[in-house]
Parts: C-alpha cells; sequence; structure tokens
C-alpha cells in the first residue's frame, strides 16, 4: 500500500467533532498525514479530488466485528472484512475474539496481527476475549495479551453469566489499562427465544426475549461500574429503559459508556413479520418495538449511547436457510451502519461523533482531522438516497437493510493517506 | 378464495373464513357415503410432510385427500433424509422435483411452512408450527361451534390452558376475534401473560370466571413434553386449579359446550365423565376435521378445473 505524495480533498464540508471544525474547505494530505486544513496552494503534482457536497470526516472505528478468520473463513476473512470495513468508510476495524480458536491468548493475538499487517482496507485492531473460550468461566491471559497489543477485553457479544467472575475480570483487567467490553444480557431469560418478546412476537408465534435480560445486564454492569471504580463498556445497548439506567448512571459520575447496533436504530421488530421470518432479522440482542428505536436514536442524539457501530456477523446461507428458530443469530453490518445511523439521526455532526470520535477513544486514539495526524479520513455524500442491495464486499448474506432506501453514501475512506475504497486512480 | 396457501387465519378476512366453513359443509356429505370419493381432486399429488408426531391430523388430511381422489405420498421426519442432516429447503426442493400440487407441513419452528411457501410454487397448508399456528384446527372447531350456535359473532369463547404456548389457541384467537366472537383466556399465570391482552382476548384468573358466560369451553391439552421447566407446579395442581369437572360444569351457561383439540390426558385438564359427557362435542370436532381439510385442499389445489364436478352438494 502506497499513500500518494500529495492529495487535496477539494471543498468539502469537513466536520472534526474533536477540533471544533464543521466548515467547508480543503484537507491537504502530505506523506500519509493531514498536513493542513483550509484553503491550500495547489502543488503542480497534487491530485486533487472534489468533495462538493460531501461531508469529510475522521474515518469510522467500529467496536468488534466478526471476522471468522481463523477458523471460519467460509464466513469472512481478514481481507474481506478489511475490504466491507473500508467500503462502510471505516479505517479501523477491532476485531472480535470470536473466532475458531478464540482469541483468548498472547500467541493468538499475535498471529492474527502479523496476518492483519497486510490487509489493504481497514486497519484491523483485536480485542481479547475476557475469559478462555468464551466460555465465562476461566480468565484470559488478560496482562499478557495486552502485551501483545489488543486494544479492549471483549465478551465477543456473549453475556457472562458468572457475576462473580465477571466481577473479578473487571477488577484483574483494570491495571492493564484498557476497557472491557459487555454485552448486557442474561442467558437465562434469553433461553431459546428468538426475538423480542413483545407483540409482534405474539401474533407470529416465536419465543421471545424479554427487553428484562437486556435491562438487567445493564443494572449489573452499572452496579460493577460502582463497585469496582472502573468504566465499563456495554456493547450493545437496544432498549428505553437500558438507555435510561445508563443517562441516570452518567449523571451521577460513573464511568460507563455504551454502544447501538446501528441496524437497531433503523428496524424494529416488525421487520421480523414483515419479512416473513426472513432470518437475516434474527439477532441478538433482538431488533425492539418502535418506542425503544426511538429512545435509542435519542440517546445516540444525546450522548447518552456514545458510539453506533456495524455489529458485524456475517453469516453464509448455510447458516441462514434454515427455520428461524435454528438461524445462528446476527447480521452483515460494515457496509451499511453509515447510512442506518445517519438516516436515524439525520444528524452529520452525531454521526461523526458517535462512528469516528467516541468508539476510537474508547480504544485510546484521537480521531480528529488536524495537522500531524494520521490521514485516515472519510468522505461520504449525507444527501444521497441509497437503497441497499448487493454485491457486498463482505462474504455474508445476511444483511437485513437490504431494500430500504437509506441515506447517505460513502465516496472515499482513505488510511495513512491511501485510498482504500473509491476513486483508486486519477 | 383466491389464496395459494393456508399457513394461518392472522390476517384471513371474515369473507374466506365463511367460504371455507360453507365448501367444508358440503363436502361433509362425501364421509356419510358408502363409496367416501369423489374425483375433485384425480390426478393431483398431495404431500403430507410432518416433521413431528401426529396422528390425528396427519390421518386426517390423508384421508380428505383420498377422499377427493388426490394421490398422497407420506414423508416423516423419523423415516426421511432428514434425519441424515438434509436441510428442510434441500428436502423441500427434492419434493419440488417431483412435482406435487400441494405439501401439507407440520414442524416444530415457526414459520417453517411460510419458508416453504415463499419459495416454492406449490400450495403449502400449516398443519402446526411451532407455536405459531395451525389453522385447520381452528377451522374445525369454528365449524363445530358454528353448528351448535349458528352464528359466531357475538359469542363467547373460553380457551384455558397454556394459551401462549398453544398453536391452537392462537389460530383460534385469530380466526374467532375475526368472525366477532369474544374470546377470553385462563389458565396458569405462565401460559396467559396479561401481554395476551394484544391478540384481542380477555385474560381472566380463573377457570371458573371463564365457565361463567362462555358458551363454548375449549380445553386444551397440557403438553408435558414441551414444557420448559417452572413453567408450571404439578400435573396435580394444574388439574386442581384449572381441570374442568362436572362440578365446574355444572357452573357454567346449561348449553355451554366442551371442546378439545386432543388428544386428551384424562383426569389432567379435563375428567373423564366432562370428555365423554353430553355437552362434549370433541368426536364432532374430529369429524368435521375431515370436511374442513376437504375444503380447503379443494379451495386451494382444487383450481378451475375441479370446480364443475365437486359432486360436493
Amino acid at each position: 500500500m502506497q499513500a500518494e505524495t500529495e492529495v487535496i480533498l477539494r471543498g468539502g464540508r469537513v466536520v472534526c467533532p474533536v477540533t471544533g471544525t464543521d466548515a467547508v474547505t480543503d484537507v491537504v494530505i502530505r506523506n500519509g498525514l493531514v498536513h493542513a486544513v483550509g484553503a491550500a496552494e495547489l502543488p503542480a503534482d497534487a491530485r486533487v479530488i472534489d468533495c462538493a457536497g460531501c461531508v469529510v470526516s475522521h474515518g469510522f472505528t467500529d467496536l468488534g466485528a466478526e471476522l471468522g478468520d481463523p477458523g471460519q473463513t467460509w464466513r469472512e476473512d481478514l481481507s474481506t472484512g478489511s475490504e466491507a470495513g473500508a467500503a462502510g468508510g471505516y479505517t479501523t476495524v477491532v476485531c472480535s475474539p470470536r473466532t475458531d480458536p478464540v482469541l483468548d491468548t498472547p500467541v493468538a493475538v499475535a498471529e492474527l496481527k502479523n496476518r492483519a499487517a497486510t490487509v489493504t482496507g481497514a486497519r484491523i485492531e483485536v480485542a481479547g476475549a475476557l475469559t478462555v473460550g468464551l466460555q465465562g468461566e476461566v480468565l484470559s491471559e488478560l496482562g499478557l495479551m495486552a502485551e501483545a497489543g489488543v486494544v479492549a477485553f471483549s465478551d465477543g457479544g456473549k453475556a457472562m453469566s458468572n457475576a462473580a467472575l465477571l466481577r473479578r475480570a473487571i477488577d484483574y483487567a483494570r491495571p492493564f489499562g484498557l476497557p472491557v467490553w459487555i454485552r448486557p444480557g442474561n442467558v437465562d431469560l434469553e433461553g431459546s427465544g428468538v426475538m423480542h418478546e413483545g407483540i409482534v412476537s405474539s401474533h407470529i408465534g416465536l419465543r421471545g426475549i424479554p427487553a428484562a435480560a437486556e435491562e438487567l445486564g445493564v443494572a449489573r454492569g452499572i452496579a460493577f461500574a460502582r463497585l469496582t471504580k472502573t468504566s465499563i463498556h456495554l456493547s450493545h445497548v437496544t432498549t428505553k429503559t437500558s438507555v435510561e439506567q445508563i443517562r441516570r448512571a452518567r449523571a451521577e459520575g460513573l464511568s460507563v459508556t455504551a454502544a447501538a447496533p446501528a441496524r437497531h436504530l433503523v428496524l424494529t421488530d416488525q421487520a421480523v413479520d414483515d419479512s416473513v421470518y426472513d432470518t437475516a432479522t434474527r439477532l441478538l440482542p433482538p431488533l425492539r418495538p418502535e418506542s425503544d428505536r426511538r429512545a435509542v436514536v435519542e440517546a445516540v442524539l444525546d450522548g447518552t449511547v456514545g458510539c453506533v457501530f456495524a455489529d458485524h456477523v456475517p453469516l453464509t446461507r448455510l447458516e441462514k436457510e434454515v427455520e428461524y428458530m435454528f438461524a445462528r443469530p446476527g447480521a452483515m453490518g460494515l457496509e451499511t451502519a453509515l447510512s442506518a445511523a445517519l438516516t436515524a439521526t439525520q444528524d452529520v455532526s452525531a454521526t461523526v461523533k458517535a462512528m469516528a470520535v467516541a468508539p476510537a477513544a474508547l480504544i485510546g486514539r484521537r480521531a480528529a482531522v488536524e495537522p500531524g495526524a494520521a490521514a485516515d479520513l472519510v468522505v461520504f455524500d449525507p444527501g444521497a438516497d441509497r437503497v441497499v442491495s448487493g454485491p457486498f464486499r463482505s462474504k455474508g448474506s445476511n444483511e437485513p437493510l437490504v431494500g430500504l432506501s437509506l441515506k447517505g453514501e460513502i465516496v472515499l475512506t482513505m488510511r495513512d493517506g491511501c485510498i482504500i475504497y473509491g476513486p483508486r486512480t486519477s | 378464495m383466491k389464496r395459494k396457501d393456508m399457513l394461518g387465519l392472522r390476517g384471513v378476512s371474515k369473507e374466506d373464513i365463511v367460504e371455507i366453513l360453507d365448501t367444508a359443509e358440503r363436502f361433509r356429505n362425501v364421509s356419510e357415503r358408502q363409496i367416501k370419493k369423489v374425483p375433485t381432486l384425480r390426478g393431483r399429488t398431495v404431500v403430507t410432510f410432518f416433521m413431528e408426531n401426529s396422528t390425528r391430523t396427519r390421518m386426517s388430511f390423508d384421508l380428505a385427500a383420498k377422499r377427493l381422489s388426490a394421490d398422497t405420498l407420506g414423508f416423516s421426519a423419523g423415516s426421511s433424509s432428514t434425519k441424515k442432516g438434509e436441510t428442510l429447503m434441500d428436502t423441500a426442493r427434492n419434493i419440488d422435483a417431483m412435482k406435487p400440487d400441494a405439501i401439507i407441513i407440520r414442524h416444530s419452528a415457526a414459520g417453517a411452512p411460510h419458508m416453504l411457501a415463499k419459495a416454492f410454487p406449490w400450495s403449502v397448508l400449516n398443519a402446526g408450527d411451532g407455536i405459531n399456528e395451525h389453522p385447520s384446527q381452528a377451522l374445525l372447531d369454528m365449524l363445530t361451534m358454528r353448528d351448535h350456535l349458528g352464528s359466531l359473532a357475538g359469542k363467547t369463547i373460553g380457551i384455558v390452558g397454556d394459551v401462549y404456548h398453544s398453536r391452537v389457541a392462537r389460530s383460534n384467537i385469530f380466526g374467532l376475534t375475526t368472525m366477532g366472537a369474544n374470546v377470553v383466556v385462563a389458565g396458569p399465570g405462565t401460559m396467559c401473560p396479561p401481554s395476551m391482552a394484544a391478540l384481542g382476548v380477555e385474560v381472566r384468573h380463573s377457570i371458573d370466571e371463564v365457565a361463567e358466560d362462555a358458551d363454548v369451553i375449549m380445553m386444551l391439552r397440557i403438553q408435558r413434553e414441551r414444557l420448559q421447566p417452572g413453567m408450571m407446579a404439578t400435573v396435580n395442581e394444574y388439574s386442581r386449579f384449572y381441570g374442568l369437572d362436572l362440578d365446574r360444569l355444572n357452573k357454567a351457561k346449561p348449553e355451554a359446550l366442551v371442546m378439545h383439540p386432543g388428544p386428551i390426558n384424562r383426569g389432567v385438564e379435563m375428567s373423564p365423565e366432562v370428555a365423554d359427557g353430553e355437552r362434549s362435542v370433541i368426536m364432532e370436532q374430529v369429524t368435521n376435521g375431515i370436511a374442513i381439510r376437504m375444503a380447503l385442499l379443494y379451495l386451494l389445489v382444487g383450481g378451475e378445473s375441479a370446480g364443475g364436478d365437486s359432486n360436493a352438494s
């Protein structure tokens, strides 16, 4: 991957919540770094990319994509996951530890990071498993994984049932200075449920998962943040009561951050009925009713839920062309998250905060468009109408947003000054 | 009635339900004849595809198809390649390659019939999918009620037992509310949650409150084999609070009908005296089942060519 010597992104709306910039201007990139923000002189050999009508912001960071590599490369691999990320405006994708074998040892982490160094799309970082095999029974070598370069510790979307172990994991992780990500859930209440328990599940005869399963998990996470005086990140927040609890906890001064899957900002549980049991709508946490959806969108706008992420779980026909209750939960998302977030919030600045700034901060990075910063940038057209359709760069075939009319389209993604999506040659 | 499939009664119009019941009424006398066969579906192939155990529903559909002169082919989980790991869609593709006209499917997964209906040109009849729907059972229940009550509009139908996890109850609720009946339900709190009101039913606290004003008392079978832990304490306690015995029945309206989709757990949800008593119409339900299934097959598969020579009336 070779960065062009000098590129000018001309005349876009530069949105950088970190520096407070929101103006139509130029961004000059030189040798992989942002050289200047503002009207620039034009060297003879510079490549000029017209960004009129588009937003230019820091590239997005995704918090936990299942990349299926190693062990499940029919679903995704580092290369396709990285390319899918680039197509979605991501410059960094954090790989979930849910691979086969699980990323729960320093060797596994080092091996993956080594291979990830050669990808040509979004940069791949690693979240290490909190417990061995994600089984929720034995603590992983968190310190050694931190040395190997993980950016977070995560339960990989598997809610831990043992509260005592979770509490210890949070305490144990603290000295290593990395965030702990927990999906708020309750394994017992989730049981054999396959969608949100509510009016729609009653109508279509699918076993439900009560919202209380997530809300108990949120309450537990908040209680542990208070008990351990440690930051907690709730990785999948989707209900009104969840966001109300988080709002109160933050008002109390607790260090609790949260993320919502982008698709939950636009889809409701009605999608399960409307799609006639389409298994792409089988998700964990499940799609929620309209009142929850609205509350989560509001929470993204006011910062209670600071991050919006893709919750990328690519699955193939093999895993999804089955009876609804037998389908694995999960859906793709890297290539549609921006459109979902933008359509739901109708707010460019809030979307950039939730997809670029806050997720980067969570892994200790500064997502600013400023001189001297790495040129990790995305250019998107916020007004573009897009009917979601394939083909996708991901290997997955489970995108529940297919067919929906959304706003916003990625035009160009640049990592370290290299164009990783969009017009690669001038 | 213009539809390819019968997947459930949710969203089915009153006109369509009346047409099915009226058609079934005309088919009923076929089963009374010495030669119990009409040529309506001659040359058509009907496949019964049962991925869950069934005795009466399967026999009933099979007889209905045979009395319409269709060729029938049975296929069940125990004898099929599904045991060898074939997916439902692959099994269906193989059946499709044999050019059937209709498939009657029972499956433990809600939505399985819908999946086939979306993917294939033949008619799909849902004979029970998970806890979702069992439309032919509800239609035969409604036909039996109509025989005795004349009309369903304004009548009060009580359903007692594991209403939430019963596909029979669910289909009845959709069909009966469409027909203008009031549906009241009662059962253990785990089986009749207050949220069921969203389906347009009234949730009552006890079987006595249901029996009080019901024109029909429909008792559901406790599916002991499917109960998740904590759904109920003991069969004895269930029977004491939610079983229908003569004492309770005597407090109901004198003309109230007693129904049960079968098979009965005698002594659990219903005492033998009630099951065999004069207000029980349980065997009529079974007989009406064949007529309803003949009507469904005729209306879905019969098409124009068979319309003229049904010999039903």
